[in-house]
């Protein structure tokens, strides 16, 4: 009954990592390749793949409710996936390319620094007041980007604008490339990019981003698909268990102090970083 | 707004089915001892011979007919796929309709992307194995 043991693992995996994906917005593949790499020795490419679904799981199951409440920005998300997505197929063919060199220690190096280069930027987001979100340039006219929703929070529509539209997709082109280079979704850039480089508020960044990490997902999917990195076995558990989880998380996220959480996936975020690193320098 | 309507039940629709297919998969992959030609031992290998470059899509219609686990996972995944290809398709009538003709051009910018990647790419590749 190994076979029992190995999709059940898988599950728990998916649920936690589903449920902690909602929760932190970290999305799940921060935390499904270091979870099958480092603990269930998956090969990376796989591992990735598998990631890739897992983003499209989490990112379809939170942004149903979201989109509901006009939460997400649909013209914003989608004028800058024009850039992720590019940025995705390069990155992904990048990583193609590597895997058949055996090169993927250069990846897994590339996927700690990552992390451990993130956690500045996460941790500023913290005690970040983002006030600016009215200020508007020439490419909130040109590029629609301004809109209103309804905070039930303070009970009121807020209206904002987003600007710096360049600089937004410089930013989601990086992010796109790290996607499909690493198998992640790049949640974590693209809602900073969201909130610092165009200066949206925090309630519309969070939604808009789930939306876009599933389109980038999509896109790196496809690519790693064509070459095989898909594992049925593998995959289905986790995907499931992320379809779950990711419900629950979103529905437990109300009652969680938000400022714990961060400070408890920032604690991962180092102690991740740093295996992967170790990792790809074939120490660990 | 018709359009976000749609496109929230979209998801919905499109997450379960995901689900529901893998979960079928998986209970046949255990009922069968295996699928696709491999026996169960090949498939749980972690670095698999049987994954989605040796497996083609048209034995995946075939596989389903025949109640193999295998076609009903990687179907469960093309759904999957399926769920944001779909919004960005949606989203372009969206704005077909709102007559946004610049967000009309630059949603269909991204499905190209996407189609690029799911076809061009791949048939590419080809020409060089």
């Amino acid at each position: 009954m190994i076979v029992l043991l190995y999709v059940i693992a898988l599950l728990i995996t998916g649920v936690a990592s589903g449920i902690i994906g909602s929760l932190s917005g970290l999305g799940g593949g921060i935390i499904v390749i270091p979870i099958l790499t480092l603990l269930f020795g998956v090969p990376l490419e796989y591992a990735a793949g598998a990631s890739l679904l897992s983003v499209i799981a989490t990112s379809s199951g939170a942004a149903s409710a979201y989109v509901k409440d006009k939460l997400v920005n649909l013209k914003i998300g989608m004028s800058l996936e024009i850039a992720t997505t590019m940025g995705a197929i390069a990155g992904a063919l990048i990583a193609v390319f590597l895997y058949s060199k055996s090169l993927q220690a250069i990846i897994f190096i590339v996927f700690g620094l990552v992390l451990l280069l993130s956690i500045y930027p996460v941790r500023k987001s913290f005690t970040l007041k983002n006030d600016s979100h009215t200020k508007q340039d020439s490419t909130t006219k040109k590029f629609q980007l301004s809109g209103k929703y309804y905070d039930k929070a303070k009970k009121k529509v807020i209206k904002y604008s987003g600007s710096r539209w360049w600089l937004g997709e410089s930013v989601m082109g990086i992010a796109g490339i790290i996607s499909g280079l690493l198998g992640v979704g790049s949640g974590v850039l693209k809602v900073i990019g969201l909130e610092s480089a165009m200066r949206l508020p925090v309630k519309i960044a969070t939604p808009t981003s789930d939306f876009m990490i599933g389109v980038t997902a999509a896109v790196g999917s496809a690519i790693y698909w064509e070459f095989g990195y898909i594992q049925p076995f593998i995959l289905a558990p986790i995907v499931m268990g992320i379809l779950f989880g990711s419900y629950f998380g979103s529905k437990i996220l109300e009652r969680t102090s938000s400022l714990r959480l961060r400070e408890f996936f920032l604690f991962i975020l180092i102690i991740v970083g740093i295996e992967m690193v170790f990792r790809g320098l074939g120490v660990a | 707004m018709e359009f976000e309507r749609t496109i929230a039940m979209m998801l919905r629709i499109g997450t379960i089915l995901s689900a529901a297919l893998l979960a079928i998969g998986i209970l046949l992959l255990i009922a069968n001892n295996g699928g696709g030609g491999s026996s169960l031992d090949q498939i749980i290998n972690l670095a698999p011979q049987v994954n989605s470059a040796s497996f083609s899509l048209a034995n995946i219609f075939g596989g389903i007919s025949g109640f193999d686990g295998i076609s009903f996972i990687f179907l469960g995944f093309i759904v999957l796929i399926a769920i944001p290809i779909s919004r960005v398709l949606l989203s372009i009538f969206m704005f077909l309709y709102q007559k946004n003709w610049l967000y009309v051009v630059i949603t269909a910018i991204v499905f190209i992307n996407l189609i690029v990647a799911i076809l061009l790419i791949p048939s590419m590749i080809a020409g060089y194995g």
